[in-house]
């Protein structure tokens, strides 16, 4: 089920959350922001590709998301393909 | 500790060290187990960069052949052919590619091990094990530097213990590549075997045989089920994708 930013409107309340990415795992201050937002933020660090989605659990998070204090926000990263 | 079978289909870049390894852990861990290598393809002098085998031949005969002296409490069958689906639409045929469909190849119980070198067959091993009550399959892979990750799909009882991994990964949903086993002889000879680097297979195998003593020899929780590792960065990261605990926001 995709959770989309009507579930939740944009706050003013900033907080903690969780991003991770492949092998990257880092609690920031993006409370209050998107995941576009966020992934801005991020892939210029960890190589986020643009189209990665964002999941929370096993659902997806639409672009619009507002990220909500102590959720734990994951993009996609291709599992390893070659052996 | 009960004797299980296990197959690792794919006895490649990845599956020779896996075998290597998994077949000394059942020897002293769980004497009498069964392990079955399974593989159409054949080693060449070019292989030899970062495989394991002694010589030249169809992959899972010459394996199976060098480990079955050494281990004698393990029986060691080598299965020669391609896996491919229930309905596979290739244009393969049994004379110049032999197969077995996934369906046939595992049974309950089984541990599986996907360690072939594309999507496309992995997904039709994690969607015949989605049928069975219990089974357990490890996949691993890499890319062409020092980035690699595994994966354990996990069933019992016919439940999910933890998710199948098209839920977190759409590249097995709609496989970017091609299974060389529903390819003809002369397609599957212009597929490449990419610029891969012995490290990174083999930390791929070490993972993988991790969670096997984990999960299956010591029967603990498989909540690392995925893990993804950098050997350049010198970072791994596990994932806990459990069905009983993937819906829960955690802050870590």
């Amino acid at each position: 089920m995709d959770q989309s930013a009507s579930q939740n409107q944009p706050s003013a309340s900033q907080g903690i959350a969780n991003v991770r990415f492949g092998v990257y795992n880092q609690p920031s201050n993006i409370g209050g922001k998107t995941v576009s937002q966020a992934r801005e933020q991020f892939s210029r660090l960890w190589g986020i590709p643009t189209d990665a989605v964002a999941y929370k659990g096993k659902d997806k998070l639409d672009e619009n998301y507002v990220i909500q204090p102590g959720d734990n926000v994951e993009f996609h990263r291709r599992a390893g393909e070659k052996g | 500790m009960q004797s299980k079978r296990f197959v690792i289909v794919g006895t490649g870049g990845i599956g020779t060290w896996l075998a290597s390894g998994l077949v000394r852990l059942l020897e002293w861990k769980m004497p009498g187990s069964g392990l079955i290598l399974v593989d159409g393809d054949n080693y060449e002098e070019k292989n030899k960069e970062r495989q394991d085998f002694t010589k030249l031949g169809n992959k899972a005969v010459v394996k199976a052949a060098e480990l079955t002296p050494q281990f004698p409490k393990t029986t060691i069958i080598p299965v020669p052919k391609w896996v491919v689906s229930d309905d596979n639409t290739g244009v393969s045929t049994d004379s110049d590619s032999p197969r077995i469909k996934a369906s046939d190849l595992l049974i309950d119980g089984d541990v599986v091990f996907a360690v072939v070198d594309n999507f496309a067959a992995r997904k039709i091993l994690f969607d015949a094990a989605a049928k069975l009550m219990n089974v357990d399959v490890f996949t691993g892979g890499n890319d062409d530097a020092l980035f690699g990750s595994i994966y354990h799909y996990q069933r019992r009882d016919g439940k999910n213990i933890t998710e199948h991994p098209v839920v977190f990964h759409p590249e097995y949903e709609n496989p970017p590549d091609k299974n060389p086993g529903e390819l003809s002889c002369q397609e599957r000879s212009k597929l490449e075997g990419g610029t891969q680097l012995l490290a990174t297979n083999m930390a791929v195998a070490a993972f993988i045989l991790g969670r096997v003593h984990k999960t299956i020899v010591l029967d603990q929780s498989p909540e690392e089920t995925e893990i993804y590792f950098d050997l350049g960065l010198g970072k791994s990261e596990p994932y806990n994708r459990m069905v009983s605990q993937v819906n829960q926001p955690a802050m870590v």
